[in-house]
Order: C-alpha cells, then sequence, then structure tokens
C-alpha cells in the first residue's frame, strides 16, 4: 500500500503504477502524444511533464513510477510552461492545415493547442516539407504533420509484428516510411493509423467525405470477416459507413484490427447489392413483390415435400449469418418441411474436427480464451497459418514469441517466419504436418513424464505412440532433421501451460482422425489449450444451432429421442429420426434424391471444391432458393431469390471460435427485410407459427430449445459477450477419465499416416490470403486495390524450371477445370507447391481441385490430377 | 564498383560477420559497412540482402542506415571524397580544399566529377582535428590538406 499526493489530493495505491495511470485512475488528466496503453512506454514527446516535490526537473509522467510519500502537481505554471513549449516546438514545423485535415476535430495537438494556448511561435524557421505520398491504395502518408511520436512504429514492430515501417533519416529530416519509400506492401492491418494521435497516417477510405463531428452514430458491433469475433465500432453518416475503427480495450481484440476489418467494409454500400426479390419466370430471374417470391418458394417446397418427402429439401447455410438466422434455418428445414439435409462450410474442417476433439475430451474442449495464448509457456502452432485466416489471434501468437514463449511452427507457417519460432518445415510443400507431429509425439512421450491425471487415456496415448514413426522415419520422410525434432520435444519437456492451434488445413484431409488424435495427444502431454481456427465469422453458431444433419440446437445428436422430443414440443411439428445428408452429399444426390435447394448467405458454385460438377449439380435440381447480398453464380442459377442484409445492417448474435456469444448490432438501416423474417414468413406458409417480435425473442427460443444456451437471456449478452460454458448443460460424454481413453478410437491399432507425396511433382496448393475471404471482399474496393487479382504463387526457382517469370499470365489446368491468372513468384516458397486461392470468382482454385470423401466426417478431402502450368 | 548485389555479384561474406556477434541485428552497422564497401554505396537491393541474410525487417535496416550520413544511400562514383568541414579544419583551410577540388575536377558537394571517378561529401568531424584539413577517400584518412596535397593524394586513386 502506498500513499501520495496528486494535486493535493490523496491518492493511495496497492501496487506501484506510473504517475500518469495513478492520475488517469483518480479522474486526472494528463495531456500526453506518444504514450498509448497498447505500446511499449517511450517518453519521448514531453507532454506529459508534471512536477514532482523534492525532484528537481520536470518528470514524464507516463515512464516514472509512484513511489510512497510522493507529491505531484500536474498543472502548476511550470508545468504549463513546458508543455507550451513543446507546443510550440511541435508547431514550428506542423502545418496548421486544419481545415483540409481529416483530423482536425479528433487531433490530440489540436486540442492540446487550444487548451495550452500555444498560439504564437518565435522562430523563423521554415517548415519542412515532404510530399504527401497517396500512391498507397488505402493509407496515405502525410510526413510534414507528422509529430515523431513513433507510435505508428512501436505498434507496427511491438504489436502488429510487420515491422513494415521505421524512422527514416534523422533530425528535422526524420520521417516514418516502409522501406520502399512509397507503398506499403504490408499486412494492411491500419493499426498504424489508428494509434497517429495527428493526420500523419491517415485511412485513404471516404477521405474528404466528412468531418469527425458530423459522424450521426458510433455503433458498436462485431467483425463479420472471421472466427476471431473482433469487436468495431461503425461511424455512420448518412446511412453510410464512413470509418471503421476500434478503441484499445474493446473486445478479445483490444483495439486491434485485421486490413479486412478495417478496409473491408465497402461492399455494404456496393452498388450491386441486391435489393428487390427475385423470381424465375421463362428461364429469366425477374423481380418479384415480397409476397410473390415468399409464397412461391413456400408454395414450391411444399410441392416437393408432397411428391418426393421431406428428405428432397436440403438447406446449405452460411458462416455470416446469426446464430438467430441459422436457428430458424434448420427449424424451417426440420420442422416446416421435415429435412434434416442441413449443412455447412463448417463440414469443410470445423465441425469434423472439433467433434472428434470433443468426443475424446468433452464439450467444450475447443473453448478457450485467446487471450491465453501469449501467457501458455509453449505455442505449437500446425499447418494452418492463423496470421492469415484469424490474423488478431495470429497477433497473440507473435505476442508470445516476443515475450520469449516457446513458439513452435509445425509446417509452413509464413506469418511467423521472422518472428522468434522454432521451426519444423518439411522441405517439400505442405501437407506432411501428420508426419512432422508423430515424430514430436513420439519423441515427446520418450521424455515427458506425464501428468497421471487420467491414467487410463495416458495408457491408450503410450500404445498409440508406440506404433508411431520415430525422428529418423520422420527425417527421412519429410526432411524435417531429427535433431531439431528431438531438439524441440527437449525444449517441452518441462512445459506445463501450452496452446495449440490448428485449422482446416489438418481437419480437411484423409487422416483427420490421426491428426485429430496426434492434437488430443499433444495437448494432453503438454496441458494444452486447442484452438481451431474459424474461417467465418460465425462458423461455431452453425455448429451450436444445429445446422448440421446430425445434430439439433445445442449440438444434440437428432437420433436421440429426448433431444428431439424437447425440440418437438418447442417448434409443435414432428422431426425425423434420422440423420441427413452432409454438404456435398447434397450436391452429389441434385436431382436425384435432392429435389431442392435453400441456400442462404452462401455461394456453393464458388466455394465449393470441383466447381464444375458443383455446378451441374445444382443445374439438376428442381427449385433452388438462394439468400444473398450478392448475385452470386449460386444465386444467378437460383428459382427464387432473396435479398439479404449485410452485416451492418442487422440485429442478432455470432459465436466465435472460443465459444463467446457476442452481440451484433444494427449500423445502417437500409431498405429490405431482416434475414429472419423472410425465415419466418416462408415458416408460416410451412404452417410454422411465428410470434417472433425481434431477434430478441427467437434468442429466448433457441434459449429454450438448446441445452447449452439454457438460461441466457439476449439482452444480458453484453460488451464482452457470453463465454462458454454458456449456463446451460454440456453434451455429458467424458465426466468419467476411463472414457476419454474409450473415446480415443483407434489406439489399438497402428497409426494410419498417408504416403508422403512425391517431391518431383508439383502440387497445388489451397493459398489462404490474409486480405481476401471469398465474395465479401471482392466487392470492397479497398481490398481489391490491395491485392488486384487471383495470383498463382511460386518459388522463383520452380518459377525458371517452368520457364515463368514474376507477373508472367499462366494458365493452370487439373482434369477438373482450367484457370488463367497472374504468377507472382516469391522466395522462401517450398519448391513443389503451386499456391492458388480461391477468392476471386474468375479464377479461383476450387475450378481446379477435385475432392474426395472422408468415410467418416464427409469431410471433402481436396484433391489434383493431372496439374499442368503452361505461361500464356 | 557494381552498383548493387545481384545474382552474379552478390553481396558476401555476411555469414562470417554474423558469427562474431550473439545476435543478428548486433551485426546491423558492421553488414552495413561491409555492404558499402563491396557496392560504394546502400542500394535498396543491398539493404535488402543485408535485411535478408540477417533475417530483420527491412524497414529497420533501412531505418538504421538512412540515420548515419556515412552510409551513403545514393549512387557514387568510384571513389567517394569525404571532407571535413568542422571548426578545426575549417580554420585550417578546409574551404581552399573544397575550392581546389571544384576547381581541378569539378567536383561540388553532393556531386560526382564528369569522369564517374570521385564524388564529394562533406562531412562533420572525422577525429583528425590535429592534423586539419582531413579527408577519407572511402576508408583512407589523409590529413595536413592543401590545395597542392590533395590533387596529388587524389591522383593515386584511380
Amino acid at each position: 500500500m502506498m500513499t501520495l499526493t496528486i494535486n493535493g489530493r490523496k491518492v493511495e495505491l496497492e501496487a506501484p503504477v506510473t504517475i500518469l495511470e495513478a492520475a488517469k485512475r483518480n479522474g486526472i488528466d494528463i495531456p500526453t502524444l506518444c504514450h498509448h496503453p497498447a505500446l511499449e512506454l517511450w517518453g519521448g514527446c514531453r507532454m506529459c511533464l508534471v512536477e514532482v516535490e523534492k525532484m528537481p526537473r520536470l518528470q514524464t509522467a507516463c515512464t516514472v513510477r509512484v513511489a510512497d510519500g510522493m507529491a505531484v502537481r500536474t498543472e502548476t505554471p511550470r508545468v504549463v510552461a513546458a508543455r507550451k513549449a513543446i507546443l510550440e516546438f511541435l508547431l514550428i514545423n506542423h502545418p496548421l492545415e486544419c481545415p483540409t485535415c481529416d483530423k482536425a476535430g479528433i487531433c490530440a495537438l489540436q486540442d492540446l493547442t487550444v487548451r495550452y494556448g500555444a498560439v504564437a511561435g518565435r522562430f523563423e524557421e521554415g517548415k519542412r516539407v515532404f510530399p504527401e505520398v497517396v500512391d498507397d491504395p488505402v493509407i496515405v502518408r502525410n510526413m510534414k504533420r507528422c509529430i515523431m511520436c513513433t507510435r505508428c512504429v512501436r505498434m507496427c514492430d511491438g504489436v502488429q509484428g510487420a515491422s513494415a515501417i521505421g524512422v527514416i533519416e534523422k533530425g528535422a529530416r526524420s520521417h516514418i516510411e516502409p522501406f520502399s519509400g512509397g507503398r506499403y506492401n504490408c499486412e494492411y492491418c491500419g493499426n498504424c493509423l489508428a494509434v497517429c494521435p495527428v493526420g500523419a497516417i491517415m485511412s485513404k477510405l471516404h477521405r474528404y467525405t466528412y468531418r469527425p463531428w458530423q459522424m450521426e452514430k458510433t455503433v458498436k458491433t462485431i467483425c463479420s470477416f472471421c472466427g476471431v469475433g473482433c469487436t468495431l465500432r461503425l461511424e455512420v453518416r448518412d446511412e453510410s459507413i464512413k470509418r471503421v475503427s476500434a478503441e484499445f480495450g474493446d473486445g478479445v481484440n483490444n483495439g486491434l484490427l485485421c486490413g479486412r476489418g478495417r478496409f473491408g467494409y465497402e461492399y455494404v454500400d456496393s452498388p450491386e447489392r441486391l435489393k428487390t426479390p427475385m423470381i424465375r419466370r421463362d428461364g429469366r430471374l425477374e423481380r418479384a413483390t415480397w409476397d410473390e417470391a415468399l409464397d412461391y418458394a413456400a408454395g414450391r417446397l411444399l410441392e416437393i415435400k408432397k411428391e418426393n418427402g421431406g428428405g428432397a429439401i436440403g438447406g446449405i447455410a452460411g458462416g455470416r449469418a446469426t446464430n438467430e438466422e441459422i436457428y430458424l434455418f434448420q427449424k424451417l428445414l426440420r420442422a416446416g418441411f421435415g429435412s434434416n439435409n442441413i449443412d455447412s462450410i463448417a463440414r469443410l474442417g470445423l465441425l469434423p474436427a472439433q467433434k472428434i476433439l470433443e468426443d475424446i475430451f468433452g464439450q467444450g474442449a475447443v473453448a478457450n480464451l485467446i487471450s491465453g495464448i501469449p501467457r501458455s509457456e509453449a505455442v505449437l502452432v500446425v499447418a494452418s497459418d492463423p496470421t492469415r485466416t484469424n490474423p488478431v489471434m495470429g497477433l497473440e501468437v507473435r505476442a508470445a514469441a516476443r515475450a520469449g514463449r516457446k513458439v513452435i511452427a509445425i509446417g509452413h507457417i509464413d506469418g511467423l517466419r521472422r518472428h522468434r519460432t522454432r521451426r519444423l518445415e518439411a522441405k517439400t510443400g505442405p501437407g506432411q504436418e501428420t508426419m512432422i507431429m508423430a515424430g514430436l509425439l513420439s519423441e515427446l512421450l520418450k521424455i515427458k513424464p506425464l501428468s497421471g491425471e487420467n491414467p487410463e487415456f495416458e495408457e491408450a496415448i503410450k500404445a498409440w505412440g508406440k506404433t508411431l514413426p520415430g525422428p529418423d522415419e520422420v527425417e527421412k520422410a519429410t526432411g524435417v532433421s531429427a535433431l531439431l525434432i528431438s531438439g524441440t520435444a527437449a525444449d517441452l519437456k518441462d512445459v506445463s501451460t501450452s496452446s495449440i492451434i490448428a485449422g482446416r488445413e489438418l481437419a480437411s484431409s484423409m487422416d483427420i482422425r490421426t491428426n485429430m488424435m496426434m492434437l488430443a495427444a499433444l495437448g494432453y502431454i503438454l496441458n494444452s489449450r486447442i484452438f481451431l481456427i474459424s474461417e467465418h465469422p460465425n462458423e461455431q453458431g452453425l455448429i451450436e444451432m444445429g445446422c448440421s444433419p446430425e445434430m439439433l440446437p445445442g449440438e444434440r445428436p437428432v437420433d436421440v429421442r429426448t433431444f428431439r422430443e424437447k425440440c418437438e414440443q418447442a417448434w409443435g411439428a414432428g422431426i425425423n429420426p434420422e440423420a441427413g445428408l452432409t454438404l456435398m452429399e447434397m450436391i452429389e444426390q441434385a436431382g436425384a434424391s435432392i429435389k431442392a435447394l435453400y441456400v442462404m448467405g452462401e455461394d456453393p458454385a464458388f466455394g465449393l471444391p470441383s466447381r464444375g460438377r458443383v455446378k451441374e449439380a445444382l443445374g439438376r435440381l428442381d427449385f433452388l432458393i438462394v439468400q444473398d447480398i450478392f448475385m452470386t453464380g449460386t444465386a444467378a442459377m437460383a428459382d427464387v431469390v432473396f435479398p439479404a442484409l449485410a452485416w451492418s445492417e442487422k440485429d442478432g448474435t455470432y459465436t466465435n471460435l472460443e465459444k463467446r456469444i457476442q452481440r451484433l448490432k444494427k449500423a445502417v438501416i437500409k431498405e429490405g427485410i431482416e434475414d429472419w423474417r423472410i425465415l419466418a414468413e416462408i415458416g408460416k406458409r410451412a404452417g410454422l407459427p411465428s410470434r417472433y417480435r425481434g431477434v430478441a425473442d427467437i434468442f429466448r427460443e433457441i434459449a429454450q430449445v438448446s441445452p447449452i444456451h439454457a438460461g441466457l437471456g439476449f439482452e444480458s449478452i453484453e460488451e464482452g459477450g457470453v463465454l462458454w460454458p454458456y449456463k446451460g448443460k454440456p453434451l455429458s460424454v467424458s465426466s468419467s477419465p476411463s472414457s476419454a481413453a474409450g473415446r480415443f478410437p483407434g489406439s489399438g491399432k497402428a497409426v494410419s499416416i498417408s504416403p508422403p507425396p512425391d517431391r518431383n511433382v508439383l502440387k497445388l496448393v489451397l493459398d489462404k490470403p490474409l486480405l481476401h475471404s471469398g465474395t465479401l471482399s471482392t466487392h470492397s474496393d479497398a481490398l481489391m486495390d490491395l491485392t488486384g487479382g487471383p495470383e498463382a504463387r511460386l518459388c522463383p526457382e520452380t518459377g525458371g524450371k517452368l520457364g515463368i517469370a514474376d507477373g508472367d499470365a499462366v494458365k493452370v489446368s487439373t482434369g477438373e477445370g482450367q484457370i488463367s491468372l497472374r504468377a507472382r513468384l516469391e522466395s522462401g516458397l517450398p519448391e513443389d507447391a503451386l499456391f492458388i486461392s480461391n477468392d476471386f470468382r474468375e479464377a479461383g482454385a476450387f475450378e481446379l481441385f477435385g475432392y474426395q470423401l472422408e468415410p467418416e466426417s464427409k469431410t471433402p478431402v481436396l484433391t489434383v490430377q493431372n496439374l499442368k502450368v503452361e505461361r500464356l | 564498383m557494381s552498383p548493387a548485389p545481384s545474382a552474379e555479384k552478390p553481396l558476401a561474406g555476411l555469414e562470417e560477420i554474423k558469427k562474431n556477434y550473439p545476435a543478428s541485428s548486433a551485426a546491423l552497422m558492421p553488414a552495413l559497412y561491409e555492404a558499402r564497401r563491396q557496392f560504394g554505396w546502400l542500394s535498396p537491393e543491398a539493404l535488402s540482402a543485408v535485411a535478408d541474410a540477417l533475417n530483420l525487417p527491412k524497414a529497420a535496416v533501412r531505418s538504421t542506415a538512412s540515420f548515419y550520413g556515412m552510409f551513403n544511400q545514393g549512387k557514387t562514383g568510384r571513389h567517394l571524397v569525404r571532407i571535413c568541414t568542422n571548426v578545426a579544419c575549417m580554420v585550417l583551410g578546409a574551404g581552399s580544399v573544397l575550392e581546389k577540388l571544384e576547381a581541378r575536377y569539378g567536383l561540388t558537394p553532393g556531386g560526382t566529377s564528369r569522369d564517374g571517378r570521385f564524388s564529394l561529401a562533406v562531412t562533420e568531424c572525422i577525429g583528425a582535428c590535429d592534423k586539419g584539413p582531413a579527408m577519407l577517400v572511402d576508408d583512407d584518412m589523409h590529413t595536413d590538406l592543401t590545395g597542392e596535397r590533395i590533387t596529388e593524394v587524389l591522383e593515386r586513386y584511380e
């Protein structure tokens, strides 16, 4: 306990903090420029100078810690004179172009100049001149406005870990620049512009179109790009989002954002948005009234049900829909049309992976806090790159590396390349992580004592572990040195807490079960929290709300009568006791057992492998309903199209990869009908009574039907959301120690790992770019400007062999199809891999990939036949 | 001298330098010296090569290089002449040495002679105040300069 006085007021503190922090806690404002709560202390701007009794010189409040008996004065004439002098110095060079600067109104320098009245300068020097740099697609640099607080550099280095900018030159000539001097060519998180206190680094989006004080409202909501669920603030004027920001302290992201979240919002205002419902008449989609479209959709579905039974109808939901929408969607199909054929893109990885892990450890096995990652002693990142798919979670991994934690990258994790990590990287392309994990696991089982917490499970792991390939064998297969593997295992020997991060790459594999068992075994041995990367903002919601053929809301198996009865009572309709078809099965059955599909917020004609065959299959349907915000490839084939609302236009909840339920809040009201109303209206026509007045009512029903959500109220989901375990009951599968062993199936059998691929054959790899994630991002001008278009990435050596130079147009073909795109040569890529993403309509990887269903999980595993690359 | 590192003439010797330091960031200054020695100036390609070799962010390498005047990032002639113009050298006659350079080689501070042989830069103190005026030609120190002596010295550099 320590006591001090600030401005004569007695202040008591438990632990020593900085003077700035002590003052802030007691409501005393000390001005700062270079200080930022998210950044390392610097003490460079001298704005926070205060007088401390018995200390001869003024002290920087942001770096000096309080001591018992200290007497601080924050606004004495001496302090005020010092601050005024500093402002006078800053203003020697500052251009005072406030009338044309977008920062005016929220500018720290402007506010302080007003506060301390440093209006008259006594210096005659000319101002420094730097041309404005506008050649970057999203960020404008205006270095004459810069006050050299270096917040942006400390953010880029110390938090984002991109280290893309630095202070160039010295003295009065110093300025902030990326290496190129022009374009940033960085990760484009924009966290630099978020911490700039003046107008030196600013967003180019909506520049000069608003003044900060003209914003009509600021709405705190959840980002719609990935499963991290960052909290963002949408600043709205004239019914349009002008700016997306986040404040330090906001949400799981703690005020940080990635490029998609910060710059990817423009699609909401795209002129290509669908506005009215459409019905196919004489082969053409034509505008229709809501009633016409709703009557037609419901009528046709009822007819098909009558003729072929409910099993002829299927539904596919997207990962951007809210929990409430997803819940109503599966209810409509189950109770309204008697079909369990409901699935989503969660089938591509998250759902089967999570199910296997939950079968072993119990429900909630992967519900862990992202903020715990940098606190773990070790972090294992396997096969998937969180810095690309879940960027803000990736920052936590980088934070762990910076803090000296043992970060181990198994596979080609580009985003951690320059960070302090141990890299277990196969000589050739990705896909050999199973093998590398096996080597690490077998070595760990040899040297690391087990906790003894669950003896039977330990026996099961050990027995299984005996059949695993050892480091030498792994070296032979993958090229990862046996020494590195055993060294890594030795490094992990004394670790008592850790995190493991894995994603779709391990799940979308014929080895999915082996992979998940490896994760489970590693997780047990290392006492890990396991994180599954989630590509869509509400992918977890798809699983929890029953948007899968085998599970009812609350992840209850549909074939268990008691669970079914609960839903039947609430819905007033019977439910088919048999599990329905999975995602790819529905597509394969299109035209055969499946006659009609209802697709909500998803674009199977674009987002599923073997695109050509998927399109053909969709064409065989008798009836196709698509609910989307754009005229997607699937929508163009539909019989009825309903225009959906964008994420910023609706209320509801999202569940992130931590199993945190968060509120989505409406920011902009546009024409159109909320998605849940469309579902409820069709439901009404199918005999499902609807009493919902709003999403809160739907959530109330969810809490009634889903055992895990029992007791949750919509309004009670405040900032920060509701965390797992929710108030309700998890599905109990493995509460007794022995069941974890029992549910470690195959433990008696030898480990099966697919043989390593031929190193001399070029392999196609699904790329996951940082700034794109499918349809929506390609409707955002800013993100399109940053990327330019589809690319095939390969290393210069391979390019040389194929006679391909950087920037060449190439044709890539497989047995499935062919695309033309630009080649990009990048050093550091594996020699046998060609990376193509599936984010661009004109040339997506799913045109080239075929698939094969993994027999147990029915997840489509990508396959490639006859890959050819030619220069055009 | 080659203008910048290339496939034919890559930046060499950094592995040796790295061995002398506990962390790659500590090897940055010596690495930059080496790059400048090999190529005469620090081109963006040279800075990239240093960053890659030391696994440091390119922006950080450029930031360090741009702080120090001697890490010249502009292309120079075959030899870089740095004349000290600080107080001691100035009093001892640096001004007349500069005049001589302009008269004899057409060199002005920041410029390069027409034949590409010399570039001239004025520099802050190079620690030879007792023997001024002083200059550096590349890494060689020459002191007690006069109008005559400087041409004599420079004629040794091709």
